[in-house]
Protein backbone atom coordinates (compact mmCIF):
# COMPACT_ATOMS: atom_id res chain seq x y z
CA UNK A 1 0.00 0.00 0.00
CA UNK A 2 0.89 3.68 -0.65
CA UNK A 3 3.08 5.18 2.35
CA UNK A 4 1.51 8.50 3.76
CA UNK A 5 4.61 10.37 3.60
CA UNK A 6 3.96 10.35 -0.52
CA UNK A 7 1.29 12.32 0.19
CA UNK A 8 -0.69 10.35 -2.24
CA UNK A 9 -2.97 9.60 0.50
CA UNK A 10 -4.11 13.05 0.59
CA UNK A 11 -4.05 13.85 -2.78
CA UNK A 12 -6.03 10.77 -3.71
CA UNK A 13 -8.85 11.90 -1.56
CA UNK A 14 -8.91 15.48 -2.31
CA UNK A 15 -9.54 14.56 -6.08
CA UNK A 16 -12.02 12.34 -4.89
CA UNK A 17 -14.27 15.23 -2.51
CA UNK A 18 -13.54 17.76 -5.95
CA UNK A 19 -15.06 15.04 -8.18
CA UNK A 20 -17.74 14.54 -5.82
CA UNK A 21 -18.75 18.28 -5.67
CA UNK A 22 -18.14 18.11 -9.89
CA UNK A 23 -20.78 15.40 -9.46
CA UNK A 24 -23.45 17.42 -7.13
CA UNK A 25 -22.79 20.30 -9.24
CA UNK A 26 -24.05 18.48 -12.19
CA UNK A 27 -26.70 16.48 -10.25
CA UNK A 28 -28.00 20.66 -9.29
CA UNK A 29 -27.71 22.37 -12.60
CA UNK A 30 -27.12 20.05 -15.35
CA UNK A 31 -29.33 16.76 -14.78
CA UNK A 32 -33.14 16.87 -16.37
CA UNK A 33 -35.81 16.52 -14.42
CA UNK A 34 -37.71 13.36 -15.23
CA UNK A 35 -40.82 13.93 -16.48
CA UNK A 36 -43.13 11.15 -14.63
CA UNK A 37 -41.50 11.29 -10.87
CA UNK A 38 -39.75 14.31 -10.64
CA UNK A 39 -36.91 15.48 -8.42
CA UNK A 40 -36.91 11.98 -6.40
CA UNK A 41 -36.00 10.37 -9.43
CA UNK A 42 -32.21 12.13 -9.27
CA UNK A 43 -31.42 9.74 -6.13
CA UNK A 44 -30.95 7.07 -8.93
CA UNK A 45 -27.87 8.89 -9.48
CA UNK A 46 -26.38 7.83 -6.08
CA UNK A 47 -28.18 4.64 -5.99
CA UNK A 48 -27.36 2.87 -9.07
CA UNK A 49 -23.26 3.45 -8.68
CA UNK A 50 -23.32 3.03 -4.85
CA UNK A 51 -25.37 -0.77 -5.85
CA UNK A 52 -22.69 -1.57 -8.19
CA UNK A 53 -19.86 -0.72 -6.04
CA UNK A 54 -21.05 -3.16 -3.30
CA UNK A 55 -20.98 -5.89 -5.42
CA UNK A 56 -17.28 -4.79 -5.86
CA UNK A 57 -16.59 -4.37 -1.96
CA UNK A 58 -18.25 -8.01 -1.58
CA UNK A 59 -15.63 -8.90 -3.97
CA UNK A 60 -13.07 -7.96 -1.41
CA UNK A 61 -14.62 -9.77 1.10
CA UNK A 62 -13.96 -12.98 -1.10
CA UNK A 63 -10.39 -12.01 -2.46
CA UNK A 64 -9.36 -11.60 1.37
CA UNK A 65 -10.98 -15.02 2.36
CA UNK A 66 -9.01 -16.86 0.08
CA UNK A 67 -6.21 -15.29 0.95
CA UNK A 68 -6.29 -15.88 4.31
CA UNK A 69 -7.60 -19.94 3.79
CA UNK A 70 -4.54 -19.83 1.39
CA UNK A 71 -1.63 -18.32 3.30
CA UNK A 72 -2.49 -17.84 6.99
CA UNK A 73 -1.45 -14.34 6.35
CA UNK A 74 -4.10 -11.53 9.32
CA UNK A 75 -3.64 -9.25 6.66
CA UNK A 76 -5.25 -11.25 3.96
CA UNK A 77 -8.54 -11.36 7.36
CA UNK A 78 -7.97 -7.15 8.02
CA UNK A 79 -8.73 -7.12 4.22
CA UNK A 80 -11.74 -9.61 4.31
CA UNK A 81 -13.25 -7.31 7.36
CA UNK A 82 -12.43 -4.00 5.54
CA UNK A 83 -14.59 -5.02 2.53
CA UNK A 84 -17.31 -6.61 4.77
CA UNK A 85 -17.48 -3.23 6.82
CA UNK A 86 -17.77 -1.36 3.29
CA UNK A 87 -20.22 -3.75 1.93
CA UNK A 88 -22.49 -3.49 4.28
CA UNK A 89 -22.32 0.72 4.57
CA UNK A 90 -23.09 0.94 0.79
CA UNK A 91 -25.67 -2.12 0.83
CA UNK A 92 -27.60 0.28 3.72
CA UNK A 93 -26.79 2.92 1.44
CA UNK A 94 -28.27 1.01 -1.49
CA UNK A 95 -31.60 0.04 0.78
CA UNK A 96 -32.25 3.21 2.19
CA UNK A 97 -31.88 5.56 -1.17
CA UNK A 98 -33.75 2.69 -2.65
CA UNK A 99 -36.86 2.70 -0.47
CA UNK A 100 -37.23 6.70 -0.55
CA UNK A 101 -37.54 5.93 -4.20
CA UNK A 102 -40.39 3.39 -4.13
CA UNK A 103 -41.99 5.91 -1.50
CA UNK A 104 -41.99 7.72 -4.14
CA UNK A 105 -42.61 5.45 -7.40
CA UNK A 106 -45.00 2.27 -5.53
CA UNK A 107 -46.22 4.38 -2.60
CA UNK A 108 -44.64 1.96 -0.21
CA UNK A 109 -41.36 2.01 1.71
CA UNK A 110 -40.79 -1.77 0.88
CA UNK A 111 -42.06 -4.41 -1.30
CA UNK A 112 -40.76 -7.98 -1.98
CA UNK A 113 -40.00 -7.28 -5.13
CA UNK A 114 -36.84 -9.56 -6.62
CA UNK A 115 -34.12 -7.27 -6.10
CA UNK A 116 -34.98 -5.29 -3.20
CA UNK A 117 -35.30 -8.94 -1.40
CA UNK A 118 -31.48 -9.15 -2.99
CA UNK A 119 -30.50 -6.19 -1.21
CA UNK A 120 -31.58 -7.14 1.92
CA UNK A 121 -30.76 -10.78 2.28
CA UNK A 122 -26.87 -9.13 1.01
CA UNK A 123 -26.98 -6.93 3.75
CA UNK A 124 -27.95 -9.75 6.27
CA UNK A 125 -25.51 -12.28 4.54
CA UNK A 126 -22.39 -9.64 5.79
CA UNK A 127 -24.11 -7.53 8.77
CA UNK A 128 -23.95 -11.55 10.37
CA UNK A 129 -19.76 -12.00 9.18
CA UNK A 130 -19.59 -8.57 11.47
CA UNK A 131 -21.47 -9.84 14.07
CA UNK A 132 -20.21 -12.97 14.42
CA UNK A 133 -16.15 -12.14 14.73
CA UNK A 134 -16.15 -10.73 18.49
CA UNK A 135 -17.57 -13.90 19.74
CA UNK A 136 -14.79 -15.84 18.68
CA UNK A 137 -11.93 -15.65 21.28
CA UNK A 138 -8.66 -16.79 19.32
CA UNK A 139 -7.66 -14.38 16.57
CA UNK A 140 -6.24 -17.68 14.22
CA UNK A 141 -9.78 -19.26 14.75
CA UNK A 142 -11.74 -15.87 14.00
CA UNK A 143 -9.81 -15.21 10.68
CA UNK A 144 -10.45 -18.56 9.78
CA UNK A 145 -14.14 -19.06 10.71
CA UNK A 146 -14.82 -15.88 8.98
CA UNK A 147 -12.68 -16.48 5.53
CA UNK A 148 -14.71 -19.96 5.43
CA UNK A 149 -17.63 -18.08 5.71
CA UNK A 150 -16.62 -14.87 3.35
CA UNK A 151 -15.80 -17.66 0.59
CA UNK A 152 -19.26 -19.25 1.20
CA UNK A 153 -21.34 -15.69 1.31
CA UNK A 154 -19.67 -15.24 -2.03
CA UNK A 155 -20.61 -17.87 -3.36
CA UNK A 156 -24.26 -17.58 -1.81
CA UNK A 157 -24.56 -14.04 -3.38
CA UNK A 158 -25.67 -15.14 -6.78
CA UNK A 159 -28.01 -18.21 -5.18
CA UNK A 160 -29.79 -15.46 -3.71
CA UNK A 161 -29.93 -13.11 -6.52
CA UNK A 162 -31.76 -16.48 -8.38
CA UNK A 163 -33.70 -17.18 -5.45
CA UNK A 164 -35.44 -14.06 -5.36
CA UNK A 165 -36.26 -14.09 -9.33
CA UNK A 166 -39.21 -16.55 -8.28
CA UNK A 167 -40.84 -13.72 -6.82
CA UNK A 168 -42.98 -11.36 -8.55
CA UNK A 169 -41.18 -8.42 -9.96
CA UNK A 170 -41.98 -3.89 -10.37
CA UNK A 171 -38.25 -3.12 -10.01
CA UNK A 172 -37.44 -1.53 -13.64
CA UNK A 173 -35.07 -4.26 -15.50
CA UNK A 174 -33.89 -1.76 -17.79
CA UNK A 175 -32.10 2.16 -18.10
CA UNK A 176 -33.10 3.66 -20.51
CA UNK A 177 -31.54 7.49 -20.22
CA UNK A 178 -30.82 10.64 -21.62
CA UNK A 179 -27.77 11.46 -22.95
CA UNK A 180 -27.54 14.29 -20.23
CA UNK A 181 -28.27 11.67 -17.44
CA UNK A 182 -25.41 9.23 -18.61
CA UNK A 183 -23.29 11.99 -18.15
CA UNK A 184 -24.49 12.65 -14.56
CA UNK A 185 -24.25 9.02 -14.53
CA UNK A 186 -20.93 8.48 -15.16
CA UNK A 187 -19.99 11.82 -12.62
CA UNK A 188 -21.36 10.01 -9.96
CA UNK A 189 -19.80 6.36 -10.48
CA UNK A 190 -16.60 7.57 -11.12
CA UNK A 191 -15.87 9.21 -7.55
CA UNK A 192 -18.42 6.72 -5.64
CA UNK A 193 -16.17 3.84 -7.02
CA UNK A 194 -12.94 5.94 -5.95
CA UNK A 195 -14.66 6.52 -2.21
CA UNK A 196 -15.14 2.69 -1.98
CA UNK A 197 -11.56 2.00 -2.94
CA UNK A 198 -10.58 4.74 -0.56
CA UNK A 199 -13.04 3.53 2.48
CA UNK A 200 -11.53 0.09 2.13
CA UNK A 201 -8.15 1.12 1.79
CA UNK A 202 -8.23 3.26 5.52
CA UNK A 203 -10.56 0.34 6.90
CA UNK A 204 -7.74 -1.83 5.91
CA UNK A 205 -5.09 0.17 7.63
CA UNK A 206 -7.01 0.62 10.40
CA UNK A 207 -8.12 -2.92 11.27
CA UNK A 208 -4.03 -3.71 10.99
CA UNK A 209 -3.41 -1.06 13.37
CA UNK A 210 -6.13 -2.37 15.83
CA UNK A 211 -4.55 -6.06 15.37
CA UNK A 212 -1.31 -4.63 15.94
CA UNK A 213 -1.97 -2.43 19.77
CA UNK A 214 -3.91 -5.98 20.69
CA UNK A 215 -1.24 -8.08 19.93
CA UNK A 216 1.96 -5.93 21.03
CA UNK A 217 3.43 -6.68 24.36
CA UNK A 218 2.96 -3.91 27.09
CA UNK A 219 6.40 -1.41 27.71
CA UNK A 220 8.33 -3.83 30.49
CA UNK A 221 9.71 -1.18 32.87
CA UNK A 222 13.02 -1.64 34.47
CA UNK A 223 13.11 -2.53 37.89
CA UNK A 224 15.19 1.00 38.89
CA UNK A 225 12.70 2.98 37.04
CA UNK A 226 9.59 2.02 39.03
CA UNK A 227 8.30 4.99 40.37
CA UNK A 228 8.54 4.75 44.33
CA UNK A 229 5.44 5.01 46.97
CA UNK A 230 6.24 8.12 48.98
CA UNK A 231 6.89 7.24 52.37
CA UNK A 232 4.66 7.66 55.01
CA UNK A 233 5.61 10.31 57.63
CA UNK A 234 5.20 9.26 61.13
CA UNK B 1 -11.79 -48.11 4.23
CA UNK B 2 -13.72 -46.51 1.86
CA UNK B 3 -15.03 -42.94 1.98
CA UNK B 4 -18.74 -44.37 1.88
CA UNK B 5 -18.45 -47.18 4.13
CA UNK B 6 -16.69 -44.63 6.60
CA UNK B 7 -19.44 -42.07 6.64
CA UNK B 8 -22.19 -44.67 6.91
CA UNK B 9 -20.14 -45.59 10.03
CA UNK B 10 -20.15 -42.51 11.73
CA UNK B 11 -23.84 -41.77 11.09
CA UNK B 12 -25.12 -45.12 12.43
CA UNK B 13 -22.60 -44.48 15.41
CA UNK B 14 -24.61 -41.32 15.84
CA UNK B 15 -27.75 -42.45 15.22
CA UNK B 16 -26.99 -45.72 17.95
CA UNK B 17 -25.57 -42.89 20.68
CA UNK B 18 -29.02 -40.56 19.76
CA UNK B 19 -31.06 -44.22 20.00
CA UNK B 20 -30.19 -44.55 23.70
CA UNK B 21 -31.52 -41.71 25.07
CA UNK B 22 -33.36 -39.70 22.43
CA UNK B 23 -31.89 -36.44 24.25
CA UNK B 24 -31.84 -34.53 20.68
CA UNK B 25 -34.53 -35.88 19.12
CA UNK B 26 -36.75 -35.13 21.99
CA UNK B 27 -35.58 -31.29 22.27
CA UNK B 28 -36.12 -30.65 18.56
CA UNK B 29 -39.48 -32.47 18.79
CA UNK B 30 -40.84 -30.31 21.49
CA UNK B 31 -39.46 -27.08 19.92
CA UNK B 32 -40.95 -27.97 16.60
CA UNK B 33 -43.91 -28.34 18.50
CA UNK B 34 -44.14 -25.35 20.30
CA UNK B 35 -42.84 -23.04 16.98
CA UNK B 36 -45.74 -24.45 15.19
CA UNK B 37 -48.09 -23.97 18.58
CA UNK B 38 -47.08 -20.36 19.00
CA UNK B 39 -47.21 -19.68 15.79
CA UNK B 40 -50.86 -21.16 15.23
CA UNK B 41 -52.40 -19.08 18.22
CA UNK B 42 -50.44 -15.68 17.27
CA UNK B 43 -52.18 -16.02 13.11
CA UNK B 44 -55.71 -16.35 15.19
CA UNK B 45 -57.19 -19.57 16.40
CA UNK B 46 -60.88 -18.79 14.92
CA UNK B 47 -59.99 -18.02 11.61
CA UNK B 48 -59.78 -20.93 8.56
CA UNK B 49 -55.84 -20.62 8.92
CA UNK B 50 -53.01 -19.50 6.78
CA UNK B 51 -54.34 -22.20 3.69
CA UNK B 52 -50.80 -22.93 1.62
CA UNK B 53 -48.76 -20.25 3.76
CA UNK B 54 -48.97 -23.43 6.50
CA UNK B 55 -46.29 -24.64 4.37
CA UNK B 56 -43.94 -21.74 5.06
CA UNK B 57 -44.85 -21.78 9.04
CA UNK B 58 -43.66 -25.63 9.39
CA UNK B 59 -40.42 -24.57 7.50
CA UNK B 60 -40.09 -22.34 10.47
CA UNK B 61 -40.47 -25.37 12.68
CA UNK B 62 -37.85 -27.66 10.56
CA UNK B 63 -34.96 -24.66 10.46
CA UNK B 64 -35.38 -24.24 14.21
CA UNK B 65 -35.11 -27.69 14.94
CA UNK B 66 -32.44 -28.15 12.65
CA UNK B 67 -30.48 -25.82 13.99
CA UNK B 68 -30.72 -27.70 17.37
CA UNK B 69 -29.86 -31.14 15.68
CA UNK B 70 -26.74 -29.74 14.47
CA UNK B 71 -25.32 -27.93 17.65
CA UNK B 72 -26.62 -31.33 19.41
CA UNK B 73 -24.46 -34.12 16.61
CA UNK B 74 -21.36 -32.05 16.89
CA UNK B 75 -21.57 -31.23 20.75
CA UNK B 76 -21.30 -35.27 21.08
CA UNK B 77 -17.69 -35.64 19.86
CA UNK B 78 -16.21 -32.65 22.26
CA UNK B 79 -17.12 -34.84 25.41
CA UNK B 80 -14.02 -36.74 26.39
CA UNK B 81 -12.18 -35.58 23.25
CA UNK B 82 -13.72 -37.62 20.84
CA UNK B 83 -13.33 -35.38 18.30
CA UNK B 84 -9.50 -35.62 18.69
CA UNK B 85 -9.94 -39.44 17.75
CA UNK B 86 -12.29 -38.72 15.37
CA UNK B 87 -9.83 -36.89 13.30
CA UNK B 88 -7.00 -39.43 14.35
CA UNK B 89 -8.74 -41.71 12.60
CA UNK B 90 -7.39 -43.10 9.13
CA UNK B 91 -10.46 -41.42 7.54
CA UNK B 92 -10.60 -38.91 5.00
CA UNK B 93 -12.24 -35.76 6.83
CA UNK B 94 -14.70 -35.77 4.36
CA UNK B 95 -15.86 -39.12 5.16
CA UNK B 96 -16.54 -37.31 8.71
CA UNK B 97 -18.96 -34.43 7.18
CA UNK B 98 -20.73 -36.73 5.28
CA UNK B 99 -21.59 -39.23 8.45
CA UNK B 100 -22.47 -35.57 10.14
CA UNK B 101 -24.33 -34.79 7.39
CA UNK B 102 -26.80 -38.05 7.08
CA UNK B 103 -27.06 -38.43 11.05
CA UNK B 104 -27.99 -34.51 10.62
CA UNK B 105 -30.66 -35.33 8.00
CA UNK B 106 -32.13 -38.18 9.70
CA UNK B 107 -32.75 -36.39 12.30
CA UNK B 108 -34.49 -34.01 10.47
CA UNK B 109 -36.80 -36.19 8.72
CA UNK B 110 -37.90 -37.64 12.25
CA UNK B 111 -38.43 -34.63 13.47
CA UNK B 112 -40.39 -33.43 10.02
CA UNK B 113 -42.41 -37.00 10.41
CA UNK B 114 -43.92 -35.55 13.18
CA UNK B 115 -44.19 -31.99 13.40
CA UNK B 116 -45.89 -32.07 9.78
CA UNK B 117 -48.98 -33.90 11.15
CA UNK B 118 -49.40 -31.27 13.97
CA UNK B 119 -49.32 -28.69 11.53
CA UNK B 120 -51.43 -29.96 8.76
CA UNK B 121 -54.16 -30.23 11.90
CA UNK B 122 -53.61 -26.93 13.66
CA UNK B 123 -53.00 -24.97 10.36
CA UNK B 124 -56.41 -27.41 8.16
CA UNK B 125 -53.81 -27.62 5.69
CA UNK B 126 -54.18 -29.99 2.75
CA UNK B 127 -51.85 -31.76 1.61
CA UNK B 128 -53.61 -34.65 0.08
CA UNK B 129 -53.16 -32.32 -3.25
CA UNK B 130 -49.50 -33.23 -3.87
CA UNK B 131 -47.84 -35.25 -0.98
CA UNK B 132 -45.30 -36.44 -2.63
CA UNK B 133 -43.87 -33.09 -4.54
CA UNK B 134 -44.32 -31.30 -0.57
CA UNK B 135 -41.89 -34.56 0.34
CA UNK B 136 -39.69 -33.54 -2.16
CA UNK B 137 -39.30 -29.77 -1.79
CA UNK B 138 -38.88 -30.48 2.15
CA UNK B 139 -35.63 -33.42 1.32
CA UNK B 140 -34.34 -31.06 -1.07
CA UNK B 141 -34.84 -28.04 0.78
CA UNK B 142 -33.23 -30.02 3.81
CA UNK B 143 -30.15 -31.25 2.21
CA UNK B 144 -29.12 -27.67 1.11
CA UNK B 145 -30.22 -26.38 4.66
CA UNK B 146 -28.29 -29.35 6.68
CA UNK B 147 -24.75 -28.95 4.77
CA UNK B 148 -24.08 -25.43 5.32
CA UNK B 149 -25.64 -26.19 8.93
CA UNK B 150 -23.03 -29.41 9.41
CA UNK B 151 -20.11 -26.97 8.04
CA UNK B 152 -20.85 -24.32 10.83
CA UNK B 153 -21.65 -26.87 13.58
CA UNK B 154 -17.95 -27.78 13.25
CA UNK B 155 -16.76 -24.44 13.42
CA UNK B 156 -18.82 -23.54 16.51
CA UNK B 157 -17.84 -26.77 17.94
CA UNK B 158 -13.91 -25.94 17.50
CA UNK B 159 -14.26 -22.34 18.43
CA UNK B 160 -16.53 -22.53 21.73
CA UNK B 161 -18.80 -19.89 19.78
CA UNK B 162 -21.59 -18.58 22.35
CA UNK B 163 -24.50 -20.78 21.99
CA UNK B 164 -27.43 -19.68 19.59
CA UNK B 165 -24.78 -18.04 17.39
CA UNK B 166 -25.11 -21.31 15.15
CA UNK B 167 -27.99 -19.76 13.77
CA UNK B 168 -27.09 -16.50 13.07
CA UNK B 169 -24.13 -18.42 10.95
CA UNK B 170 -26.41 -20.63 9.34
CA UNK B 171 -30.11 -18.64 8.60
CA UNK B 172 -28.03 -16.19 6.27
CA UNK B 173 -26.55 -18.53 4.28
CA UNK B 174 -29.48 -21.02 3.63
CA UNK B 175 -31.46 -17.96 3.05
CA UNK B 176 -31.97 -18.46 -0.90
CA UNK B 177 -32.83 -22.44 -0.21
CA UNK B 178 -35.44 -21.23 2.41
CA UNK B 179 -36.92 -18.49 0.16
CA UNK B 180 -37.40 -21.00 -3.22
CA UNK B 181 -38.29 -24.18 -0.99
CA UNK B 182 -41.05 -21.99 0.34
CA UNK B 183 -42.19 -20.43 -3.10
CA UNK B 184 -41.98 -24.02 -4.29
CA UNK B 185 -44.80 -24.81 -1.96
CA UNK B 186 -46.90 -21.48 -2.43
CA UNK B 187 -46.52 -22.49 -6.25
CA UNK B 188 -47.82 -25.73 -5.43
CA UNK B 189 -50.42 -25.49 -3.15
CA UNK B 190 -51.87 -22.44 -4.65
CA UNK B 191 -52.92 -22.39 -8.17
CA UNK B 192 -52.62 -18.21 -8.15
CA UNK B 193 -48.85 -18.70 -8.27
CA UNK B 194 -48.31 -22.03 -10.29
CA UNK B 195 -46.46 -20.20 -12.91
CA UNK B 196 -43.13 -20.70 -10.69
CA UNK B 197 -42.91 -24.09 -10.36
CA UNK B 198 -41.43 -25.93 -12.62
CA UNK B 199 -37.96 -23.49 -12.62
CA UNK B 200 -37.96 -23.74 -8.91
CA UNK B 201 -37.35 -27.19 -8.40
CA UNK B 202 -34.38 -27.51 -10.49
CA UNK B 203 -32.74 -24.12 -9.26
CA UNK B 204 -33.30 -26.04 -5.87
CA UNK B 205 -30.98 -29.07 -6.98
CA UNK B 206 -28.32 -26.99 -8.16
CA UNK B 207 -28.58 -25.12 -4.33
CA UNK B 208 -27.55 -27.97 -2.89
CA UNK B 209 -25.15 -29.37 -5.14
CA UNK B 210 -23.23 -25.90 -4.56
CA UNK B 211 -23.73 -26.19 -0.99
CA UNK B 212 -22.77 -30.02 -0.74
CA UNK B 213 -19.75 -28.94 -2.78
CA UNK B 214 -18.66 -25.92 -0.77
CA UNK B 215 -19.36 -27.46 2.58
CA UNK B 216 -17.59 -30.83 1.56
CA UNK B 217 -14.67 -28.71 0.10
CA UNK B 218 -14.33 -25.92 3.65
CA UNK B 219 -14.93 -28.67 6.18
CA UNK B 220 -11.40 -29.57 6.62
CA UNK B 221 -10.72 -26.39 6.90
CA UNK B 222 -13.03 -25.29 10.17
CA UNK B 223 -12.52 -28.71 11.81
CA UNK B 224 -9.97 -28.69 14.63
CA UNK B 225 -9.93 -30.70 17.64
Amino acid sequence: MFPPRHGLIPMFWTITLLLLALAGGLLAVYAPTEATMGEVQKIFYLHLPVALNMFLACSVVFVGSVGYAWQRRPAWDDLAQAGAQVAVLLCSVTLITGMIWGRSAWGHWWTWSPRLTFSLMLWLLYVVYLMIRPSIESPQRRALVSAVYGMVAFVDVPLVYLSTKLLPDIHPSGVDLDPAMWVTLIAWSIPITMLTAGLIHARFALNGAVRGAATTEPPVIPTDHRPRMPEAHA
Amino acid sequence: MNTLRASLLLAAKDLRIERRGYQTLGLVIVLGVLIVVVLAMALGTGGAGPGPGAAAILWVAYLFGGTLCFEKTMAVERQDDALAGLLLAPIERGAVFAGKLLANLTLMFCLAAVITPVGILLFHFDLSAAPVRYALITTLGMIGFAAIGTLFAAAAASSRLQGGLLAMLVFPLTLPVVLTSTQLMLATFDPARAQSGAAGLSILVAFDVIFLAASWLAFDLLIEP
